[in-house]
């Protein structure tokens, strides 16, 4: 490592792969799709960083202050909910929460992903056989249905205690490790099949002849190749993630006093919104849920187009 | 097709199935409180004798595992709590219900079974349907104006979780004055069978057409892609340089090819269908398995969830392994 950063090698290298990236903006810049869906992306990550801010604290059953379920009108733009809460400032501080769970997930699922990924095929041999059928299992498995009968296990054994881990209370935390230790099988899929490809080539014999050994091998060599792939995947098992929360919420296993857009939608199906026409109620919330999956679905699909080396040589 | 296909496929659908039971053991021993109060929990005012004639039936006071090691050293125990896990299991006996007061998990699992298989069967079929064609002609015709239109709806849909789709469709079905809670009107008594099936497929069009909408996206998105790849493949360019007509083409060189891919995924997606079923049931309280395991899940009913879970889970294993044998009925290449 010393010699590295003494060596002048190293801002070469680091001012090529800043070239490298700024010509990778330039490229996706030019995908319609892709930025589309990384502008409405942009726009609610900028809602959920401050979400106080634009509508005020979180409204709570007992300072809400509208009349109760009673359409938009200029003092409560997107209208009330059953208990007088502005729909408004619930979708805003929404947008955070989702997203958090969202992202704290897809962090998760893409390190195991990936982990698993690299091991199982570098390492290979019997490590790759039995990694590779515990992936075959989570792939076969619909898991959802395994994540809705884990999480209201975990969440008893953890205990209804209004504890919180960095700002998010355990409900929600249990319900992010569950995505995250359910939705890794495909990232390891596709990361093993890159890592299969790279064992091969001429770089990782000449650093094995050096003398690296395999740990090493595997973080400096393998990594950095396949992080295009986890990149390309992690956006759409973000997008996976958020329709999973939202799923899971909307069952009741979300958390009342930290509403997601899948708790609001919750709440609004209980209080039967939709049968008394109250469209303000479940509306905004769903729409924020169907544009950000779609704009994940967008950016995955760009980003897999321009990064996935297979998908390169066929375009 | 050869046997050695056939016969792995059939071993790893085996192996996925007893590793979905001795997990579901697993899951059962994690959960809080004793076992016996979870088995007993529907039943008010349990006797010491039933408590003891549970604790027998469900082997609990048994070891939990075949193999004992304590300070006699190791040993070999015939009556276990896992051997009598597995032969309930495999008997269908999953215990009580709490949500349905008493009865017998597989009862209630068989009662809400048939509202769930009527939706998403037909569900799938209008799907099915729907979305091969939808996905056919807009591949075909790459780039007009139904394939645009087409294509952006198929995204959206693909975006929206069924339940929101519900809300958004039972909120018109309200407006316009359709039926959207439950099977039946409560209460009515039919002159006839053919009233009965009347009122039945109004109170069935809305879940219907949730499921049918929530599922066509994804079957146009990958039959669209898959026609298009399939009109870039030489014997269509020979077809076309044959003078074949283009009606032709489509319908005896890449129909048949494309419908490949689509018969994994619509397997494949069995397991996200389910998923669907709990929430689009939901919504329009239609007496399914979806329903049912969102009130056992409210209660924290848990033999039922356990249930659901072998239930579903065995249910995708087998509908992946039937998509695999008929992948390799139909493409000679997969064989191997």
């Amino acid at each position: 490592m010393t010699a590295a950063a003494a060596y002048p090698a190293g801002t070469i290298r680091r001012r090529s792969r800043l070239r490298a990236l700024a010509a990778f903006l330039r490229r996706y810049a030019r995908r319609r799709d892709g930025m589309l869906g990384a502008v409405i992306l942009v726009f609610f990550g900028a809602i959920a960083l401050a979400p106080d801010l634009l509508v005020g604290p979180l409204e709570t059953v007992v300072t809400a202050t509208g009349a109760r379920l009673a359409p938009p009108t200029a003092a409560f733009p997107l209208g009330t909910d059953h208990v007088g809460r502005d729909v408004l400032n619930l979708t805003v501080h929404g947008a955070r929460v989702s997203m958090i769970i969202g992202l704290l997930a897809t962090l998760i699922t893409v390190f195991i992903g990936a982990v698993v990924g690299v091991v199982s095929g570098f390492v290979g041999g019997r490590v790759d056989g039995v990694l590779m059928r515990i992936t075959d299992f989570f792939l076969v498995l619909p898991t959802f249905v395994l994540a809705l009968i884990l999480t209201p296990i975990i969440q008893d054994l953890v205990g209804s205690s209004s504890r919180e881990i960095l700002g998010i209370r355990m409900t929600l935390v249990v319900i992010i490790i569950v995505i995250g230790i359910t939705s890794w099988s495909s990232t390891a899929r596709i990361i093993r099949g890159q890592t299969l490809s790279l064992r091969e080539r001429a770089f990782v014999d000449r650093a094995r002849v050096i003398g690296a050994g395999p740990g090493h091998i595997m973080v400096t060599h393998i990594l950095p190749n396949v992080l295009n792939l986890i990149v390309a995947n992690a956006v759409l098992v973000f997008a996976g993630a958020v329709l999973t929360e939202t799923t899971l919420s909307f069952v009741g296993l979300g958390d009342p006093f930290q509403p997601s857009w899948g708790q609001l939608l919750d709440a609004a199906r209980k209080n039967g919104a939709p049968g008394l026409l109250a469209w303000w109620d479940f509306v905004p919330p769903g729409l924020c849920i169907v544009l950000v999956v779609f704009a994940f679905t967008l950016v995955g699909g760009a980003l897999d187009d321009l990064l996935n080396p297979r998908r390169r040589a066929r375009s | 097709m050869r046997g050695s296909y056939v016969l792995r496929r059939l071993g790893v659908a085996g192996a996925t199935i007893v590793a979905i039971v001795l997990f579901n053991f697993v899951l059962f021993r994690l959960m809080p409180g004793s076992p016996e109060r979870i088995l007993l929990r529907g039943i008010p005012n349990v006797s010491a004798e039933r408590v003891e004639a549970i604790r027998d039936r469900w082997g609990l006071n048994d070891p939990v595992l075949p193999i004992v090691i304590d300070d006699a050293g190791v040993r070999f125990a015939a009556d276990n709590q896992f051997f009598k896990y597995v032969t309930a299991t495999a008997q269908g006996d999953f215990g009580l219900s709490f949500v349905a007061r008493g009865q017998e998990v597989r009862d209630v699992l068989g009662q809400h079974l048939w509202p769930t298989l009527l939706l998403f069967g037909l569900g799938e079929v209008v799907a099915i349907i729907l979305g091969l064609a939808l996905g056919a002609y807009s591949g075909w015709r790459r780039g007009g104006p139904i394939d645009h239109i087409g294509n952006g709806v198929s995204l959206f849909l693909y975006a929206t979780p069924y339940f929101l789709l519900g809300m958004m469709l039972l909120l018109v079905g309200a407006a316009i004055g359709l039926p959207t809670f439950g099977m039946l009107t409560a209460g009515a008594s039919y002159p006839n069978i053919f009233a009965r099936l009347g009122d039945l497929s109004a109170h069935l069009f809305l879940p219907l057409a949730t499921v049918s909408l929530g599922l066509v996206g994804q079957y146009a998105i990958v039959m669209r892609s898959s026609i298009v790849e399939t009109l870039s493949e030489d014997y269509v360019t020979t077809a076309r340089a044959m003078g074949l007509r283009d009606g032709r083409i489509l319908r005896a060189h890449a129909l048949p090819n494309a419908l490949l891919p689509t018969v994994s995924l619509i397997a494949i997606n069995l397991g996200y269908v389910i998923a669907g079923a709990v929430t689009v049931e939901v919504v329009y309280n239609w007496p399914g398995l979806g329903t049912l395991t969102v009130e056992a899940l409210g209660a924290r009913d848990y033999p039922v969830l356990q249930g659901v879970f072998l239930l579903l889970s065995i249910t995708v294993v087998l509908a992946n392994l039937g998509a695999d044998l008929v992948y390799g009925l139909l493409d000679p290449r997969v064989r191997t």
